[in-house]
């Protein structure tokens, strides 16, 4: 039980998660929260391997805790832009905002 | 510079041949606004450049060698050229005539041209041309030789054009460029050929070439032809003659000028002096002869059925030149000289009594004027018969001599096909000039009376108004008809003159004649001359009969024959051609297709890739459908894909 | 070589910094004082035309070679050098781009709108051209190169005039394109030749493989022949010159158009001389077209602008087809035509704009007559249509007959025929010259007044510099010459 491939696998199921719904949320909240499960994927996974692979150096925890920085930033700018967003168009979904279009 | 203080030929040909230049320089940067001063400087400088040039012919006369002075010009690589006079007696006897004539026609242009808005710009373009036309002749080599001759192009353009406000004067002068110019393009190609091939384009050097057996005869047939296409061009030939008739579209004087003793005499000159090197090439001078012979008959059916008095005596400049050509191609070299000499004393003395009569009647057609009184302009009248008289080759005047001369070199012909094409044109030339003169004399149903009074009135108005501008035409008129009275008799110490220094010409001329003196010409000497002075006097009884006598029907034997009169008074459908080919082949043909290729192939082209680049950007901005999401799916499956790539 | 040689005062630099020195100051004043801008322009228009002419008269033309030599190590990594030299080829480029902008800035006298601007783009422009033609180092031929393209662009489209942004945009575009084929070259030529330098002697002396020289003489010849016109590239050459204003097609035409062929004779052929043995008979062949084909579409333009254009065609034919001879001859001849259709050209764009700028039109059959209303401005037009057509005397004919012995002797078929092109010229500049300026006066442009002394002045220069070099070939042919003989002995 207490082996690699265990969190292996739910570092990956975590991540597709995320991804499913950052691909699939119309919602911007929706979105952003699912960026932070697969940052928490990917974390997990640096922490899986430091664990069981190489575990002197602590490159992993670094790397963990440099993402949860990332993520703390990325959510604060992430959220600002939501809201200067819904500012403009009332409204925090993602298919209303479509000013990109060729 | 010391040197050309030091040799009092130098310094004369120096200052003869550059004052006229000055002057123009003069003219145009100067004086444009004060018209008497621009004629003043221009008639001074061509004066005295008469003058130096009467001295230069006295001093080579008495010399027994030519002068020849040379500085360098430019060089490039092994091309060296060299800028310089070459006096020898045949460049001396016609820088005098260029420069007499030119100076006639000068003083008689102050009467001529008195108060046209062009004055001084006249002067400045007769400057340049009288110029021109003796530096050309005086020209150490072929190279020089060409510049000049291309400037004597470009002012007879100018002059050519002078009444540019109309569209027919502009039009004669373009054509009379672009015609000239197709021949200047093989004489051009002939230069080369020879820098290439021969690598000195000296002109004694060329003369003297053919002798030394350095080139071949292939070589020199090719080069002899190709600068016989200048000649084509430059004395109007034949397929290239039909400028010269409508060059006249110029001031008379200008014709007067053009037509005796610079731009088509250029032609013939440039052939007498390389002489020796067509002579080397049999073939060349035999199509020499053949363009010579057909370019004089078909002139000469020209001017017989144009009314216009300057035309009739443009188709006649061509004629003799023909004949002129015919000559030198025939190798009696000293005959096409004498009547290049002789024809540019008489030609200049036709035309500038004709610019009488067109001064005082306003009119060109010969019949207009016979009726108006014009054969109450005594003087002009007589100068105007010696003139035809000459012409048609009536002894003793000069043109009879000179035709003799001719005739006596197609005489030694072998075939004798040439000697009687001389004959026959010598007797339409006599049939058309007189034609001329007894419509002048004869006009059909007399003198208008109350017309020509009147005329007469404002014509002893004029007179009494314009006294010395009348005189200013008058007197060069009658001295070039006593020189056209007595030039005739110098016949033999001009031939021992030209024929002094020439080693090379003279045996180049018996090379090129040795095949019908083998058997002593088709006709004897004596039967000869009766020949000539018959065929000549032929015509003008024909002419008489014509339109002379009392009670004639002055239509003339043509104007039976509808088709041929048309024929010739459309030049033989010379220019129809030339038009036709300008129209279908060159504006309508090449530039068209050209012109459409540029817009819609190479342009198309471009623009086309332009427009596919632009279109494909629309086509891609398609997939931009603004979703984040698809963009982001796009992703993850191209990263996936990538991943099981790098797997697998 | 060593890396520093430097022989007194920098005058190469001098004339080079003339330009950027009058590009600063022109910024400097405020966009109001027209006049000041003018002046100020022309200022250094005469600094640099007094310090070109000093050069010339100081040229050794008996010692030939690179003279006046200023080289500083400027990248040492990467081989970079300020290179600077004069020898017989460039020489007369110089003094031809003295000439054409002192003229140049002298004619838009008139200029009110966005005067400033104008001139310092002009100044910009002219620094790029004085740089490619001062430079010897590779890389500082491709910036100067490009400097002087770029500023075409605004140029023509804030003070053009016919299709200005069409114009514009397919001048840039074709530049451009030229661009992107020479700057690879250039930098496979610094990596065939070791990546260790950019200057084009040292270049020269490594030598590249036959293979090598093949592309690269390709790829310059293509590059260059865009801006030197060469069939079938040269339809943006009429387009450009028709939206340009007055002074922008005197330099370009006079001056730009010059660099390609600089380019073609100084990179390509100095570096790539058995490359060019190979192509020679291609560049012949396009040349030969290019001098009939200009010409006879000539014929068939109703716009002044367009003809001059499409004589630009025909005359750059001339000179590609001396440098495809490879001979002396073909060379100088070539060289000389690069001048003597520069100083003529600027001439005729001088001409027209001044009619332009009178009449608003350069429309043919709308004009007529101006020799009755403008017989001054008329006359500096006809004297450059003589130039055009060779007429002996004025400082083309030379270079055309220069070129066509070197070119019936290399290729005597292509020659002859490009002879023919000469008939036509002819027939096209007096066609031009008897539609526009002959016939009855057009009452239209009575009022209009003629070229005051004052403006007269730049046109009698240009001129002036035809009939002396018509005159005197022997003085421009001595110095070009002195570069190209040891250049053709190289090969």
């Amino acid at each position: 039980m207490n082996s690699l491939n265990t969190y292996l696998i739910i570092s990956a199921f975590l991540f597709s998660i995320g991804l499913v719904g950052v691909l699939q949320r119309r919602n911007l909240i929706g979105m952003l929260i699912s960026v932070e499960l697969m940052l928490n994927g990917a974390s997990l996974n640096f922490m899986a391997f430091n664990r069981f692979l190489a575990p002197e150096p602590v490159v992993g925890q670094v790397i963990a805790l440099a993402i949860m920085g990332l993520a703390a930033a990325e959510t604060a700018i992430g959220l600002s832009i939501i809201l200067a967003l819904y500012r403009k168009m009332h409204s925090i979904n993602i298919e209303q905002a479509q000013r990109l279009k060729g | 510079m010391d040197a050309i203080f030091k040799d009092p030929v130098l310094l004369a040909t120096v200052i003869g041949t550059s004052l006229p230049f000055l002057s123009m320089a003069v003219i145009l940067c100067l004086t444009r606004h004060n018209p008497m001063l621009s004629s003043r400087i221009s008639v001074t400088a061509i004066v005295v450049a008469a003058i130096c040039a009467l001295f230069n012919l006295a001093k080579v006369a008495s010399a027994s060698h030519a002068f020849r002075f040379d500085t360098a010009w430019m060089s490039s690589g092994n091309i060296h050229l060299t800028f310089g006079y070459y006096l020898d007696p045949l460049s001396a006897l016609m820088l005098t005539i260029v420069a007499v004539v030119a100076c006639l026609v000068q003083i008689y242009s102050l009467g001529y041209m008195s108060g046209d808005p062009g004055y001084s710009r006249y002067y400045a373009f007769m400057s340049l041309f009288a110029w021109a036309m003796m530096n050309m002749v005086i020209a150490s080599t072929l190279i020089q030789l060409f510049i000049f001759w291309e400037l004597v192009g470009l002012a007879s353009y100018m002059l050519i054009g002078f009444y540019y406000e109309k569209f027919s004067a502009s039009q004669a002068g373009k054509k009379a460029f672009v015609m000239t110019r197709v021949g200047d393009v093989g004489f051009f190609l002939g230069i080369i050929i020879l820098t290439l091939g021969f690598g000195n384009l000296g002109i004694p050097d060329l003369n003297s070439a053919p002798g030394t057996g350095t080139l071949t005869t292939g070589f020199i047939t090719m080069a002899a032809m190709l600068i016989f296409c200048g000649v084509v061009g430059k004395s109007a030939q034949f397929p290239l003659i039909t400028w010269l008739p409508d060059a006249m579209e110029g001031p008379t004087p200008v014709s007067a000028l053009l037509h005796s003793a610079t731009m088509v005499a250029a032609g013939v000159y440039v052939f007498s002096r390389i002489f020796p090197f067509f002579a080397a090439s049999p073939d060349a001078m035999l199509v020499a002869l053949a363009i010579g012979t057909v370019t004089m008959l078909l002139a000469s059916t020209m001017a017989m059925t144009t009314y216009d008095l300057k035309q009739v005596w443009a188709y006649s400049t061509v004629s003799q030149l023909g004949m002129m050509v015919m000559s030198l191609a025939a190798g009696g070299y000293f005959a096409g000289v004498f009547h290049l000499t002789t024809h540019a004393g008489f030609k200049a003395l036709l035309f500038l009594c004709s610019g009488i009569f067109i001064h005082e009647f306003h009119t060109n057609d010969m019949r207009v004027i016979g009726k108006q009184g014009g054969r109450r302009q005594i003087i002009p009248m007589i100068c105007i018969t010696v003139g035809a008289l000459a012409l048609s080759g009536v002894p003793p005047f000069s043109g009879f001599f000179s035709k003799e001369a001719i005739l006596a070199a197609l005489n030694a012909q072998a075939s004798p096909i040439w000697l009687f094409a001389g004959l026959f044109g010598a007797f339409l030339t006599a049939y058309y000039s007189f034609r001329l003169i007894f419509y002048l004399l004869f006009p059909k149903g007399g003198i208008e009376e109350k017309h020509a009074v009147h005329e007469m009135d404002s014509h002893g108005h004029k007179e009494e108004h314009h006294g010395g501008l009348f005189w200013a035409m008058a007197v060069p008129v009658m001295i070039l008809a006593c020189v056209t009275v007595v030039l005739g008799f110098t016949e033999h110490s001009l031939q021992g003159y030209i024929m002094a220094g020439g080693g090379a010409v003279k045996h180049a001329s018996t090379q090129a004649a040795a095949g019908g003196e083998a058997h002593g010409g088709v006709v004897g000497h004596q039967l000869l001359v009766i020949l000539g002075i018959s065929a000549g006097l032929l015509g003008i009884i024909l002419a008489w009969f014509e339109f002379g006598r009392k009670g004639a029907s002055r239509n003339g034997f043509l104007s039976y024959f509808p088709p041929v009169w048309k024929l010739f008074d459309a030049r033989w459908y010379m220019d129809a051609f030339f038009r036709w080919f300008l129209d279908t082949a060159i504006y309508s043909g090449l530039t068209n297709i050209f012109t459409r290729n540029d817009r819609r192939i190479i342009d198309g082209g471009i623009d086309g890739i332009c427009f596919f680049t632009e279109a494909g950007g629309r086509i891609f901005s398609f997939m931009q459908s603004g979703m984040l999401q698809y963009n982001l799916l796009i992703m993850v499956l191209v990263a996936g894909l990538a991943m099981l790539f790098c797997l697998v | 070589m060593t890396s520093m040689e430097m022989a007194g005062f920098p005058i190469l630099t001098a004339i080079l910094m003339s330009t950027v020195l009058g590009l600063f100051s022109i910024l400097l004043i405020p966009p109001e004082r027209t006049k000041l801008v003018k002046q100020v322009s022309m200022f250094w228009a005469t600094v640099g035309l007094i310090l070109t002419l000093w050069l010339y008269f100081n040229f050794d033309h008996n010692k030939g070679g690179l003279q006046f030599v200023e080289r500083v190590l400027w990248v040492k990594s990467l081989g970079i050098y300020w290179f600077h030299g004069v020898d017989g080829i460039n020489m007369p480029m110089l003094l031809l781009t003295a000439v054409v902008l002192f003229t140049g800035v002298w004619t838009m006298w008139e200029l009110e709108y966005r005067a400033k601007e104008f001139f310092a783009l002009m100044f910009l422009l002219v620094a790029g051209v004085y740089g490619m033609f001062l430079s010897m180092d590779l890389f500082w031929m491709f910036v100067w190169y490009d400097v002087s393209l770029f500023p075409m662009y605004p140029l023509i489209s804030i003070w053009g005039g016919t299709r200005k942004e069409y114009g514009a945009m397919k001048l840039t575009l074709y530049l451009l394109a030229g661009s992107a084929l020479i700057l690879p070259a250039i930098i496979y030529a610094w990596v065939q030749g070791g990546a260790v330098t950019f200057d084009l002697f040292e270049l020269q002396r490594i030598g590249f493989s036959l293979y090598d020289q093949k592309i690269l003489f390709v790829m310059l010849y293509l590059g260059f022949g865009i801006l030197a016109a060469v069939w079938p590239f040269h339809t943006w050459s009429p387009v450009g010159h028709v939206a340009a204003p007055t002074a922008v097609s005197m330099i370009h035409a006079g001056v730009l158009m010059k660099l390609g062929a600089y380019g073609i004779l100084r990179i390509g052929m100095t570096l790539c001389p058995q490359g060019l043995g190979y192509w020679s008979d291609l560049m012949a062949l396009l040349a030969c077209i290019g001098i009939v084909y200009g010409a006879l579409v000539g014929l068939a333009q109703t716009d002044l602008k367009y003809v001059i254009g499409y004589s630009s065609v025909s005359h750059m034919g001339i000179v590609g087809l001396g440098l495809a001879t490879m001979t002396v001859s073909g060379i100088n001849g070539a060289v000389f035509q690069m001048f003597a259709h520069g100083v003529m050209t600027a001439l005729f764009f001088s001409s027209v704009g001044y009619i332009y700028d009178k009449t608003h039109t350069k429309v043919i059959p709308e004009l007529g007559g101006m020799s009755k209303t403008m017989p001054i401005a008329s006359a500096f037009f006809i004297i450059a249509a003589l130039a055009g057509i060779g007429v002996p005397l004025m400082a083309s004919f030379w270079a055309e007959l220069l070129v066509f012995i070197a070119a019936v002797q290399v290729f005597p078929v292509g020659g002859i025929f490009a002879l023919v092109g000469l008939i036509i010229s002819a027939l096209f500049m007096l066609r031009v010259v008897q539609r526009t300026f002959y016939g009855e006066k057009n009452e239209k442009f009575a009022h209009l007044p003629d070229v005051s002394p004052f403006l007269a002045v730049p046109r009698i220069i240009l001129i002036g510099v035809i009939l002396f070099f018509g005159f005197f070939p022997k003085v421009m042919l001595d110095v070009i010459q002195s570069a190209v003989i040891p250049f053709v002995g190289s090969f």
